[in-house]
């Protein structure tokens, strides 16, 4: 029964293959094909969910000898459910959306061999099925987003996206050939039971096998996972066709976080590589959410806001919450799927009636109006700096005490407290006639969504890593030395209260700084340029250009 | 040095000595003797190679890396399809060196060789029937073919793909196997050439395929003829799936 899971990916490439044969014959009703293989592919990896739940061991099975290997574990078939029901729903919302287009059977069968890969990507059990379906679903990524193959715009943003998934997937290949050269096996459960069995094995130049291949996968992650640097492409994806950056956003980008799960035995044997794949990730979800901010554009905002959690994704990997990533990137994908699929429909209507009423709220947030009625400001301080760190604390002390011994999750709990703060600074600056009750309502939302936050979380630790071991090990993986951590969380958190304390104290006697003031506008021409990456690499690409054009006339075209 | 491996230099292309694989093919006008000439030049090299039966010199292989890095770097400029092949076809050839080098038996390479040109011997064919249609078979000239020749623009972008090795046809194994057997620091420089050719790929269609098209269309690819190609394309990519290099 377990076997039906080489039949996930599968379901979806007849699909593709019977749109194409018959999509000359049946016009625009070929969609319902499309449509019925993916509500097959959904149904099949639900069953499968529920029989992991059920107990069933994990296991691999192949269609060959050398590749072509699924996993039937909790992570492959939940990601193959969520990927299903995506791209269901994505497929659902093109049977109209794009009725009018041209190539409408192209665009069904392009989804539908994008959806095996996706499949095929989350369930690989060897190397080489992984770089299969990793290259592929580069290449039909470029393909949906130039779907529309009138704009060069689209297709010069869907290159941007090819160019930078296929040199991202350099480093997964060295990876697959050092593993290959090290062990002698394609196979990943074999590669993990020989990591575990010497982990301190070395390959090329005496590096340890596992810091050299956990450095490459995790350079592969960030570029899929459009990580600082490698992040240009993901924001310029908007040409394409809705549902398919509602697809990339929901599912594509995620690979990152979901290959790094699946190579969590390697990491648990590393040293280092977890601390950089921690700072790339927090650098990224700070610079993601400025260039949020600074977007006027809604969708371009969304796609800088993907950054961000993609950011906070990767950063959870890095701290050793690798369970927490799957969780967050399951969540972050259905909320900006829904956001990208209704953004159409709320574009429209704000074309019509704005719809914004010129309440208190807006205001203060677009007419910029100063608030005059205001909280105590030393006791609203102490609240925003007391009380979500009270609710983070006891909510997880009462799901896992030893919680707090792992260091990773103090920086977690340490970035939700920033935002819990953050939440009541912004209820602070709100005009009101009720403000207590305004605070009591923000306040006991925080509540729900920490205690909603935390069981699901640690439902999905034991889901994906019962073993509670294994998982306390990847924390000690990601962990650094007790006394440097501990002064380092002092500090950062006595500068964050000061910070605190000054921004209230500053906002109730209504002081202007003049000089921040003048940084924060210097500040923001560099973000309006998006810090000059694109620059760069535009510059660098049109120099290789020339310089080739040059040789080539050196050499007289032979 | 001994000549014999100059000799075979030609035809797994050497620089300087590709120049002259690169002009016999530019001369060569008819598509079906340009077919021909893919084909068949790099089994010329496999057939030298086993009737030598001498050890394959190291240093030859840096000569091939270098060479097939040179003409993967020359394609991102070039937008005369034609020669875009030629180049293709010299980076590609001069990588099996490499797989030579290990004693990869003669099927094997055969099969190597034969992954790599198939693809390119499609695409010469369709560049021909571009040529026909509008007079020249050059990126960033006209565009558009993907509205006014959808089955051409659907057989040239496949074959294309398949050329620069992407899953799940042969040259995909047949660059990782390659991979496989090369030494660390020259598997990055090959990682690099494989990057490279996607990079061209992409820019190579991007002129071609895509923008507005001009009325009235050219006449599209006759459904025979596509038939034909994407069953030949179709054979490429299940003998990619059967025959994997022999990668374990």
């Amino acid at each position: 029964m377990e076997q039906l899971v080489l039949l996930l990916p599968v379901i979806p490439i007849i699909s593709a293959l019977m749109t194409q044969l018959l999509s000359s014959s049946m016009g625009r009703r070929v969609s319902r094909i499309s449509v019925i293989g993916g509500t097959l592919t959904f149904a099949l990896a639900s069953t499968l969910l529920l029989m992991v739940l059920m107990d069933y061991p994990v296991a691999h099975y192949s269609f060959g000898d050398t590749w072509g290997s699924l996993y039937f574990d909790p992570l492959a078939v939940l990601m193959s459910t969520v990927i299903a029901a995506i791209s269901l729903l994505v497929r659902i919302y093109s049977v109209r959306y794009m009725a009018e287009e041209y190539g409408y059977g192209r665009f069904f069968v392009l989804l539908d061999v994008m959806s095996a890969s996706l499949i095929l990507m989350v369930a690989a059990a060897d190397m080489i099925t992984l770089l299969v379906a990793w290259h592929l679903i580069g290449v039909f990524l470029y393909f949906l987003l130039g779907h529309e193959t009138r704009s060069f715009s689209a297709f010069r943003y869907g290159f941007w996206t090819f160019i930078t998934y296929r040199f991202g997937d350099l480093p997964l290949v060295l990876a697959a050939a050092v593993l290959f050269h090290t062990f002698d096996s394609w196979s990943l459960p074999e590669i993990f039971a020989a990591i575990e069995a010497n982990p301190d094995v070395t390959t090329f130049f005496g590096f340890r096998v596992v810091e050299v291949v956990g450095s490459l996968i995790a350079v592969s992650a960030f570029a899929r996972s459009a990580q600082f640097l490698v992040h240009t492409w993901l924001p310029y994806t908007m040409e394409g066709p809705t549902p398919v950056s509602a697809l990339m956003h929901a599912g594509i980008v995620n690979a990152g976080g979901i290959l790094l799960n699946r190579f969590a035995p390697l990491y648990l044997q590393t040293d280092s590589v977890l601390h950089w794949v921690f700072l790339v990730g927090l650098i990224t979800a700070v610079i993601g959410s400025i260039l949020m901010l600074a977007q006027s554009d809604i969708k371009k905002a969304l796609g800088y806001s993907t950054m961000g959690q993609m950011g906070f994704m990767i950063m959870e990997c890095g701290v050793g919450a690798f369970s927490l990533a799957i969780f967050h990137l399951i969540a972050h994908g259905l909320f900006k799927g829904t956001l990208f699929l209704s953004a159409g429909s709320v574009i429209n209507q704000a074309r019509k009636h704005d719809g914004i009423p010129k309440d208190e709220l807006y205001q203060f947030i677009v007419e910029r109006r100063p608030t005059r009625k205001h909280f105590p400001w030393l006791a609203m301080a102490i609240l925003t700096i007391v009380v979500p760190a009270f609710v983070l604390f006891s909510s997880h002390f009462a799901v896992a005490p030893d919680l707090f011994e792992k260091q990773g999750a103090i920086i977690l709990l340490f970035f939700g407290w920033v935002t819990g703060a953050q939440v009541l600074f912004s209820t602070y600056q709100m005009e009101t006639h009720h403000p207590w009750r305004l605070l009591l309502l923000v306040m006991t939302t925080f509540v729900i969504v920490v205690l909603g936050y935390t069981y699901i979380s640690h439902a999905f630790d034991v889901f994906l890593f019962p073993d509670a071991t294994f998982a306390h090990q990847l924390y000690v993986a990601a962990g650094t030395d007790t006394l440097l951590f501990n002064l380092a969380a002092i500090s950062i958190a006595l500068l964050i209260v000061a910070s605190w304390l000054r921004t209230y104290w500053k906002e109730s006697h209504f002081v202007h700084d003049v000089v921040t003031r003048h940084w924060a506008r210097n500040f923001y021409a560099i973000v309006s340029r998006e810090f000059h990456v694109s620059d760069v690499y535009k510059h660098l690409s049109q120099w290789a250009i020339n310089l080739s054009s040059r040789i080539n006339m050196w050499l007289r075209w032979g | 040095m001994e000549w014999h491996w100059l000799l075979i230099g030609l035809f797994f292309p050497l620089f300087p000595l590709s120049i002259g694989f690169n002009a016999l093919l530019n001369a060569t006008k008819a598509p079906w003797l340009k077919v021909i000439l893919l084909l068949v030049w790099p089994q010329i090299g496999i057939a030298l190679i086993i009737q030598h039966q001498a050890t394959i010199p190291e240093w030859l292989q840096y000569w091939g890396l270098l060479s097939s890095g040179l003409y993967a770097f020359r394609m991102l400029a070039m937008r005369e399809v034609n020669i875009w092949i030629g180049y293709l076809a010299t980076s590609s050839w001069a990588l099996l060196w490499i797989p030579a080098f290990d004693q990869l038996s003669e099927h094997q390479l055969q099969i190597f060789a034969l992954g790599f040109s198939l693809p390119l011997a499609i695409m010469a064919l369709i560049s021909g029937e571009i040529a026909k249609r509008y007079g020249a078979a050059y990126t960033g000239l006209y565009g558009g073919l993907a509205i006014a020749n959808p089955r051409l623009t659907g057989v040239l972008v496949v074959s294309v793909f398949a050329a620069i090795a992407t899953p799940i046809f042969p040259t995909f194994f047949a660059m990782l196997h390659t991979l496989v057997l090369s030494q660390p620091l020259p598997s990055i420089w090959l990682v690099m050439i494989w990057g490279t050719w996607s990079w061209c790929a992409a820019r190579l269609l991007q002129g071609l395929i895509v923008g507005p098209a001009n009325l009235p269309y050219p006449r599209d690819l006759s459904v025979g003829m596509t038939w034909a190609m994407s069953l030949l394309l179709g054979a490429l990519a299940i003998l990619g799936l059967i025959y994997t290099g022999n990668l374990s």
